[in-house]
C-alpha cells in the first residue's frame, strides 16, 4: 500500500504510522456524561467495509498528520487530507454553526 | 555552538573518503548546519527575511536552494535545514541565522547531531536502490531534489547536487555507523570490500 503525502508525494506505508479513526473527536471532559462518551470515543467501533476516515503520521518523512479516506474492504485510497487543514475546517464549521 | 578547544571528530568511525570508478564516498565533516522552524503563521516573514539576507526563495516543496556559500534543505512544512561549510573562517550557521530570523523561527544548531555524506559515481543509483524506497531515476528525481525518508531503516535526508550524479544523505549523528555499515556492504559488489 502506498500513501500519496501531500508534502512528500507517494510514499510506502513503511513511511507511515497508523493512528486510528479520523471520525471521533475528543469529549468534553466536564460533561455529565462524559464516562459514556469517553469509552464511545475510545472503544467503539462500528467496524463497517467500505471507505473510512483515518489518521495517519508520516513518521519517517515529513511528519505531517494526515487524514486518509481508505476503503478498509480493498485498501483502496480514496484521498488524503493535511489532518490540520481538516481539523482547522472542522472548527471552522463548529464556530458557522455554533 | 560555542567555540571549543577539543579536536572535532568524525561521525563514521570507518568509514573514509574514498574514490572508485564506480563510486566516490565523501565523508562531509566541515559542515555548519541549523535547524529553522517557523513560527506558527509567520512563515512568509521567515522566507521574506531570508530572500532578504541571501537572495533565495525558501522552497516550500522538497527541493533544496542556495546561495551565499549556503543551502536551504526543505526539512517538511516550514521547516528548512541551512548547511554551509564551516571553513578556515569557522563560520557558524546558527550565530549567522539567529538574528535574522529573531521572533519569527526557531533557529537550533544542528552541525555536531547530523553526519552528512556525498556519494556521486555512475552506480550510485543501484548502492541507494538497496536501501532507499524512493524512486531516483533522473525521470522522477532531479538535481536540487530533497527527499525524508529512511535508508535501511535509518532515518535520513537525502538531495541531489547535481546530474553526476551527486547525492548527499544526512542522518542523526548516532546512526553514521549503522549507515556505514550499510553502505559499504550495499556499495560492495561495485567497490570491493
Amino acid at each position: 500500500m502506498r500513501i500519496n503525502c501531500p508534502c512528500c508525494g507517494e510514499r510506502g506505508i513503511d513511511e507511515f504510522s497508523y493512528y486510528g479513526d479520523a471520525t471521533v473527536t475528543r469529549p468534553d471532559l466536564t460533561s455529565p456524561t462524559a464516562m459514556a462518551e469517553f469509552v464511545a470515543y475510545a472503544f467503539e467501533r462500528a467496524n463497517i467495509p467500505g471507505p473510512h476516515r483515518e489518521l495517519w503520521y508520516h513518521a519517517a518523512g515529513c511528519h505531517l498528520w494526515l487524514v486518509v479516506t481508505r476503503n478498509i474492504a480493498t485498501h483502496e485510497i480514496l484521498s488524503v487530507e493535511s489532518a490540520r487543514d481538516v481539523a482547522l475546517a472542522r472548527n471552522a464549521n463548529a464556530k458557522g454553526s455554533a | 555552538m560555542a567555540k571549543s578547544t577539543l579536536a572535532a571528530q568524525s561521525a563514521f568511525t570507518d568509514l573514509k573518503t574514498s574514490k572508485h570508478a564506480a563510486l566516490t564516498i565523501e565523508v562531509l565533516d566541515d559542515l555548519t548546519m541549523a535547524s529553522i522552524a517557523s513560527s506558527k503563521g509567520r512563515a512568509e516573514e521567515v522566507k521574506a527575511a531570508i530572500r532578504a539576507a541571501y537572495g533565495v526563495e525558501l522552497p516550500t516543496t522538497p527541493e533544496r536552494v542556495t546561495g551565499k556559500g549556503i543551502a536551504f534543505i526543505w526539512h517538511g512544512p516550514d521547516q528548512w535545514m541551512a548547511i554551509a561549510d564551516r571553513g578556515a573562517g569557522m563560520r557558524d550557521i546558527e550565530v549567522e541565522l539567529k538574528p535574522v530570523l529573531a521572533g519569527i523561527a526557531a533557529v537550533v544548531d544542528q552541525s555536531d547531531g547530523r553526519a552528512v555524506v556525498r556519494l556521486s559515481g555512475p552506480r550510485v543509483r543501484d548502492v541507494l536502490a538497496k536501501g532507499v524506497g524512493i524512486d531516483l531515476d533522473p525521470r522522477a528525481f532531479k538535481s536540487n531534489g530533497v527527499a525524508i525518508t529512511h535508508a535501511s531503516h535509518i532515518g535520513i535526508v537525502l538531495w541531489q547536487v547535481n546530474d553526476a550524479p551527486a547525492y548527499e544523505i544526512a542522518m542523526f549523528r548516532s546512526f553514521a555507523d549503522s549507515f556505514a555499515t550499510w553502505l559499504t556492504h550495499s556499495a560492495a559488489e561495485f567497490i570491493g570490500h
